[in-house]
């Protein structure tokens, strides 16, 4: 969706923060939200935060922390997967009715889980389209859902540098639908392509876009 | 706009008193409503350990992983191999996934890992323009400024104008390649292995490898003079 996430080449969002020392984590709460969403997501109702992480309104998602956001996206999650309800969240406790669950991940196995060697890419035989050297452009893609491809790539030219293999499309697989395999591609957009002649001419980027994102250019 | 409107309608409560606060800069700490996250967290994690969603020993060991565990040490043993063995230099920039395993990493956001090497001519940077992708088995968990909204929508458009901000001033014929890390892969940075360093065991070279320079925003200084200890 065109939402605030989508962020590459807007201007004006404020200063960076840069500190050589930095840490991922200010408080004792922003750690635990992370652990709390590994833990839930081993149930497999969801299929990553992105989708309600991109959901939240423009102006509170700037105003938010990135853990806040997580907070606001893990409690959406639970509440829509019907984990737990809105009530019993705002309230602090469970419904007495409700039965007990079991954990997905009980304590040593959930240390195992995020280091697992994870495996994304499908063994689904699907000819590709593009070929290595191949100029693409990036297609005229506007969904309101869930996709991965930025804006800033949409109607421009690169070339194909690399086949990735097969995965999921996420547009379609975040809300468990068929999830359409298709070949990713690592695209190299010439930097004066993506911004203009004011760019340095031998500047670069690479993305990695599904095949659905590309056309013969 | 009625389709924010209607977003916002369906927030919890909580949302809204956030919103309606100072709002916090995600750089500093000490924000006037810390608290506040803090509180609703603590009540969420007791609601759903009562209700047996969670093991407070599974979140225990999560919280232990991911504070202690995953980091850039791992990612700085995996450089100064790379500086040391050709060979594994090369496996390493074939399927960087493989190479890692070699030396024990893998895990989540380590998938398809591409490694890109700096060279004399040529710089790379990591961004994700579209949440915080980052190799967490090899770096940990990302710094706030890498999750900022400037860093992501800057580093794509300007780079050398964010690396300038951020200390590291490129001389103009050195290429820059972006890498926007938003899909299959996750990336890693190669540094340049800085000079004489030539008789340095691995975890003496480890020891000089820093994070941002992974990310592509710093270089990798020279050795301190013998006789002064970091």
């Amino acid at each position: 969706m065109n939402g605030i996430h989508d962020m590459g080449g807007m201007q004006g969002l404020g200063e960076i923060g840069y500190a050589p020392d930095a840490v991922a984590f200010h408080e004792p709460w922003e750690v635990r939200v992370h652990a709390l969403s590994t833990a839930l997501a081993a149930f497999g109702k969801w299929r990553g935060l992105r989708p309600p992480l991109e959901s939240i309104p423009a102006a509170d998602y700037l105003a938010l922390s990135y853990y806040e956001r997580w907070l606001w996206a893990v409690t959406e999650r639970i509440v829509e997967s019907g984990l737990a309800t809105r009530a019993e969240i705002e309230r602090g406790a469970p419904d007495a009715r409700a039965p007990r669950a079991a954990p997905a991940l009980r304590g040593a196995d959930a240390r195992a889980a995020p280091l697992a060697r994870p495996r994304t890419e499908l063994d689904a035989a699907v000819p590709a389209r593009f070929r290595v050297s191949q100029r693409v452009r990036g297609a005229n893609l506007n969904p309101a859902t869930h996709t991965r491809m930025p804006r800033y790539t949409r109607g421009k030219v690169g070339v194909i540098e690399r086949d990735r293999g097969v995965f999921a499309l996420p547009d379609r697989d975040v809300y468990f639908l068929d999830p359409k395999p298709q070949h990713v591609y690592l695209v190299r957009f010439e930097a004066r392509e993506l911004w203009g002649a004011a760019a340095p001419a031998r500047d670069a980027l690479f993305i990695d876009l599904w095949e659905d994102y590309l056309e013969p250019a | 706009m009625p389709a924010a409107g209607a977003e916002y309608d369906r927030a919890p409560a909580n949302l809204a008193i956030v919103a309606a606060m100072d709002p916090p800069h995600s750089d500093t700490p000490d924000t006037p409503d810390a608290s506040d996250p803090a509180l609703r967290v603590k009540a969420l994690e007791s609601l759903l350990v009562q209700k047996g969603l969670v093991d407070p020993a599974a979140l225990d060991a999560l919280v232990q992983l991911y504070e202690h565990e995953v980091g850039p040490r791992n990612g700085a043993r995996v450089v100064a191999r790379a500086w040391l063995d050709p060979a594994f230099k090369g496996r390493l920039l074939a399927d960087g996934t493989a190479a890692i395993a070699e030396l024990g990493y893998s895990g989540q956001q380590g998938e398809k890992l591409t490694v890109v090497e700096n060279t004399p001519s040529a710089h790379n940077v990591i961004v994700c323009t579209l949440c915080s992708c980052y190799p967490w088995p090899l770096l940990g968990l990302p710094p706030t400024w890498y999750k900022s909204a400037a860093y992501r929508s800057r580093t794509v458009a300007d780079p050398r104008g964010v690396l300038r901000e951020l200390g590291l001033a490129l001389r103009e014929d050195v290429t820059v390649h972006v890498w926007d890390s938003n899909a299959a892969s996750r990336y890693l940075v190669l540094p340049i292995r800085p000079a004489g360093t030539e008789a340095l065991p691995e975890a003496q070279l480890a020891a000089l490898v820093t994070r941002d320079a992974m990310i592509g925003v710093a270089q990798i200084a020279p050795p301190r003079a013998p006789g002064a200890r970091s």
